[in-house]
């Protein structure tokens, strides 16, 4: 009799425990830890023509790959080695080249292929809302405006002296984070960790009390802490305040604490991200994320892709030091406002 | 899937690739003058192996046969660190050209729009693994 009552009590007791518990008892949390290199070409957002479509076939992710793969062999093509300088008053390139271009293709590394889960190839990163994209809000919408008002045709002109009011260059705080050094573009650091033109390699170092994912990009260190509780409201970081746990076999990781400008483009201090780390096979971890910020979108977005284990090292990135790139865009600025209050262009 | 969904997708992720039309550490757009373009050729001085960019220094001659020294904007040399090039993959000495627009500043800075050896060949494509050149001075060697 009383070895049955024993018994019971073992077992009541052994049922309390929650699964994350007898893991942790029993040591067999996953180890995350190792080099991960999470470039990919299919986009975050699916390209509108798929509307609800999250799979892509075999064979139109084998032609994006060869198409890539085309592409890098066109642009290494030999050039003219008796060519002229490009043509004065820009080469007409858009975005981040700015009517000068951009440079060679092979400072570039945005990864091979189109990624897949459970042996289907994605359209986007994004899988809710079901068509794969992010709705602004209101706020949302007039802020993304606002941002573009800064983006002019670069004509080699001081053209923020007619609009009036502060001008883009004024101040060096008004440049971009990626730009002053802070946080590598794009998301990369995140949260959410987003794949990028270049430096897509993450390390993560696990300890029973923390986890440790290093971004190369602008050398960024995400810690966090297991089983804690948040910072105070008022402290705020460029990356947030990340606290994780365990569930069974997956690190759930909820960040808040942004400060007014995250990483995560247009979003707001009110950023809140909750991601899932969970190890598929020995090669391979599924990073999953819901991002919320009811001030600029409109419903929260989730999205998921597979981060592959490389052979490859984080190299050391040490960006301010280096970074002529400001200097020259502040005096730049300088110079042309000083030739066209002279009257010059 | 349709093939016309193929070919735009395929479309959409070439798109994405144009170095142009992506973000990047800093528009080149806010750096260099469009009015101010520029081809220059003369040997390597100096590479300065950095983040966030890349700076290859090179000595030009003018007409006058005065020299000058230009300083070029590349990208991130981690990228080139793991397919095996290196600061010593392009030494002082070789012949390069590149074509680019002045900066803003109006300094002798200059965006590496592309860069290439004499004969017109990329610099870093094609030398995976060591293949640096021989002695530095002849791009057929690679």
């Amino acid at each position: 009799m009383k070895r049955e009552v024993l018994l019971k009590a073992l077992l009541i007791g052994l049922l309390a425990l929650s699964p994350q518990t007898l893991l942790a008892g029993q040591d067999q949390i996953p180890d995350l830890s190792g080099n991960y290199d999470i470039a990919t070409l299919t986009p975050l957002e699916r390209p509108r023509m798929f509307g609800e479509n999250l799979y892509l076939s075999k064979e139109a992710a084998e032609k994006i790959t060869a198409d890539n793969a085309r592409l890098i062999s066109a642009t290494s093509r030999d050039s003219d080695p008796n060519r002229e300088a490009p043509p004065t008053g820009g080469d007409g390139s858009r975005g981040a080249a700015g009517n000068v271009g951009g440079y060679n293709f092979f400072w570039i590394d945005r990864g091979d292929d189109a990624f897949e889960i459970d042996g289907k190839f994605r359209t986007s990163i994004i899988y809710a809302p079901s068509d794969g994209r992010r709705k602004l809000t209101e706020a949302g919408t007039q802020k993304r405006r606002k941002r573009f008002a800064a983006f002019r045709p670069n004509k080699g002109q001081a053209w923020w002296l007619k609009t009036g009011g502060q001008g883009p260059y004024d101040d060096p705080e008004l440049r971009g984070l990626g730009e002053r050094c802070l946080l590598g573009f794009g998301s990369t650091s995140g949260p959410p960790m987003l794949p990028v033109l270049y430096n897509n390699v993450k390390r993560i170092v696990q300890t029973p009390d923390h986890v440790m994912i290093l971004t190369e990009m602008v050398h960024d260190a995400r810690i966090i802490r297991l089983n804690s509780q948040h910072l105070p409201t008022e402290i705020r970081r460029w990356m947030g305040d990340s606290i994780g746990h365990w569930e069974g076999d997956t690190l759930v990781v909820d960040t808040t604490n942004f400060g007014s400008r995250p990483g995560l483009g247009l979003a707001s201090e009110n950023l809140h991200v909750v991601e899932r780390f969970k190890r598929t096979d020995d090669k391979t971890l599924l990073y999953s994320f819901t991002v919320e910020d009811p001030t600029v979108w409109a419903e929260p977005w989730s999205g998921e892709y597979p981060w592959p284990a490389t052979e490859h090292s984080v190299y050391e990135y040490a960006c301010h030091e280096g970074n002529y790139a400001l200097g020259n865009i502040l005096r730049g600025a300088r110079l042309l406002e000083a030739e066209a209050e002279a009257g010059g262009s | 899937m349709s093939l016309k969904q193929i070919t735009l997708f395929a479309s959409v992720a070439l798109a994405l690739c144009v170095p142009g039309q992506l973000s990047a550490h800093h528009a080149f757009g806010a750096e260099f003058d469009p009015n101010r373009p520029l081809i220059l050729r003369g040997p390597v001085t100096k590479v300065e192996w950095v983040n966030p960019h890349a700076w290859i220094h090179l000595e030009i001659t003018n007409d006058d046969g005065s020299k000058e020294s230009w300083a070029v904007e590349g990208g991130t040399p981690n990228t080139l660190l793991r397919r095996g090039i290196n600061k010593n993959s392009l030494v002082p000495g070789t012949l390069i050209i590149v074509d680019g627009y002045q900066s803003k500043d109006r300094s002798n800075r200059a965006n590496g729009r592309d860069i290439t050896f004499a004969d017109g060949s990329k610099i870093f494509m094609g030398t995976s693994g060591t293949g640096a050149p021989e002695d530095g001075r002849d791009p057929k060697e690679r």
